[in-house]
């Protein structure tokens, strides 16, 4: 294939295979030219320790194991790691055992579960909580379960996949407003009056790093009776607000949220997903939100290690100081090297390299080979105009990461652009 | 092929894919976004517009097209 470079996983979703186990034959031949698959090494190399900022991990530039510091990983706060957050899961797990072993509503629903779900939903100040083993399934079940043909899910086009695959699951008419334009937003809601409505954003969007304009949105809102408040706040929670409890917090407008979600695989260090609201839309999702009633409940040791998580988060600002502390310095450091960094208002910081998709994965090349595990971002996932690296920053990093970070940034991306 | 024909295979598919749209209803010098189509809905047109033309244009290089005449213009440089 000549021109496999200017080609995308966007390109080869329809299959014309007459064999359904079998992908598109232009797949298998652009996947096997050896300039697609540099790029795909990129993807699924080996961590062989914890997700910690300092990792190890089997390198599939060379196939050789290697120190890495590591900007990717979610693990905002370092709580996948933290003493007591283990400690608690060995204790779930003595005590309960590995799995569940049954779906929430006949036999999986532990007291763990129970508790877990009350804390959530009094640290989000919202009547009940659903918690959910996956955090893309706490999103697409919470579509699923509340939406159904005929209503409108309006989201900012920005939004994660699992809100779209949901609103598709549950055959609704779907319309993306441009991305925090509350201008456009209102004239599609104008165009819709008195359609059961759900608006769908997120307090931090996860490939910019930039916050929703909540006030702008809700003065919309405010107009249109009709319309409810969905936030998804995985990239926010434990992190924004006084208490940790989100963008939402943060701008000191919860009351306006009707239902909110969160996810237990970033900032919490584990794995699910869950979604606060009024107690008795809760016990109708329980009914019809497919990924809560029809999966295994979550995992005990995870739900053990998770309460301890939310009490170590929240018993004191220190590690979310710490996490806006390293924030502030690798921005200045970035800002310095006058990096794009585009419209970033959190610990998710882009740096945008343009359209470039060869000098995007040259870039990664020789930012992993001196060691930085910072993974490039390429269209579709984001626009092709503006192909990136996506630092997420941790509490967990020292100032001696940050610099020796920083160094690499400069000398493999900064004096490499244009 | 000409561009008649070109431009008609996609007027099938975007009122395929959108409801209470009718034929006279669509002006090719307006984007689909204009005539209520969401990014999956335009994806989708362009899609089975590509593969009944038995084109394949990369994705990335579609992003800047707005109108229905800037998208059969690009069709047309790929039809043989």
């Amino acid at each position: 294939m000549d021109n496999a470079l200017r080609f995308s996983l966007a390109d080869f979703f329809f299959n014309d295979n007459p064999d359904v186990l079998k992908p598109p034959s232009d797949f298998e031949e652009w996947m096997s030219d050896s300039r697609i698959q540099a790029c795909f090494s990129f993807f699924e190399q080996q961590l062989l320790s914890a997700p910690k900022t300092s990792t190890e991990i089997l390198s599939n530039l060379d196939g050789k194991r290697h120190k890495f510091i590591n900007l990717t990983s979610y693990n905002y706060l370092g709580l996948s790691t933290h003493p007591e957050v283990i400690a608690a899961a060995i204790e779930g797990l003595k005590q309960y055992g590995l799995g569940a072993s049954g779906a929430p509503l006949l036999s999986g629903t532990l007291d763990l579960h129970v508790t877990f779900a009350r804390m959530l939903a009094e640290f989000k100040q919202k009547e009940d909580c659903l918690l959910f083993s996956s955090g893309l399934g706490g999103n697409l079940g919470t579509m699923q379960g509340l939406l159904r043909k005929g209503d409108l899910l309006v989201m900012d086009e920005k939004c994660h996949k699992s809100l779209v695959d949901g609103g598709t699951l549950a055959r609704v008419k779907m319309k993306f407003f441009e991305h925090n334009d509350p201008l456009h937003l209102n004239r599609i809601l104008e165009q819709h009056k008195g359609i059961r409505t759900l608006l769908a954003i997120e307090g931090v969007y996860s490939m910019d790093g930039d916050l929703v304009k909540l006030p702008e949105i809700v003065d919309v809102c405010n107009q249109y009776p009709n319309v409810r408040i969905f936030i998804d706040e995985a990239h926010s929670t434990l992190m924004f607000g006084d208490n940790g409890r989100g963008v939402a917090e943060h701008f000191g407008l919860e009351d306006k949220i009707g239902i909110s979600f969160g996810t237990l695989s970033k900032s919490f260090g584990g794995l699910g997903g869950f979604v606060c609201s009024n107690a008795k839309i809760i016990r109708y999702l329980k009914g019809y939100a497919s990924p809560y009633n029809f999966s295994c409940a979550p995992s005990p040791p995870v739900i053990a290690g998770m309460i301890k998580a939310l009490e170590v988060a929240t018993r004191d600002s220190s590690l979310k100081d710490k996490l806006w502390d390293n924030t502030a310095y690798f921005k200045k450091n970035l800002k310095d090297m006058q990096l794009d960094t585009g419209g970033t208002e959190s610990q998710v910081i882009p740096i945008i390299i343009g359209s470039s998709g060869e000098l995007l994965f040259e870039m990664a090349t020789a930012v992993q080979k001196r060691g930085l595990f910072l993974q490039p971002v390429d269209f579709p996932a984001v626009p092709a105009h503006s192909r990136r690296f996506r630092i997420s920053v941790s509490s967990q990093l020292s100032k001696e990461e940050i610099d020796t970070a920083c160094n690499i940034i400069e000398d493999e991306i900064a004096q490499r652009l244009p | 092929m000409t561009r008649e024909e070109v431009a008609a295979v996609i007027k099938k598919h975007i009122l395929d894919n959108l409801e209470d749209l009718g034929e006279n209803d669509i002006n090719t010098a307006k984007s689909m976004k204009d005539f209520g189509a969401n990014s999956l809905d335009i994806i989708e047109v362009v899609s089975c517009s590509m593969r009944e033309l038995k084109i394949k244009i990369p994705r990335a290089e579609l992003a800047d097209i707005i109108t229905i005449d800037q998208l059969t213009d690009k069709f047309m440089e790929h039809i043989t």
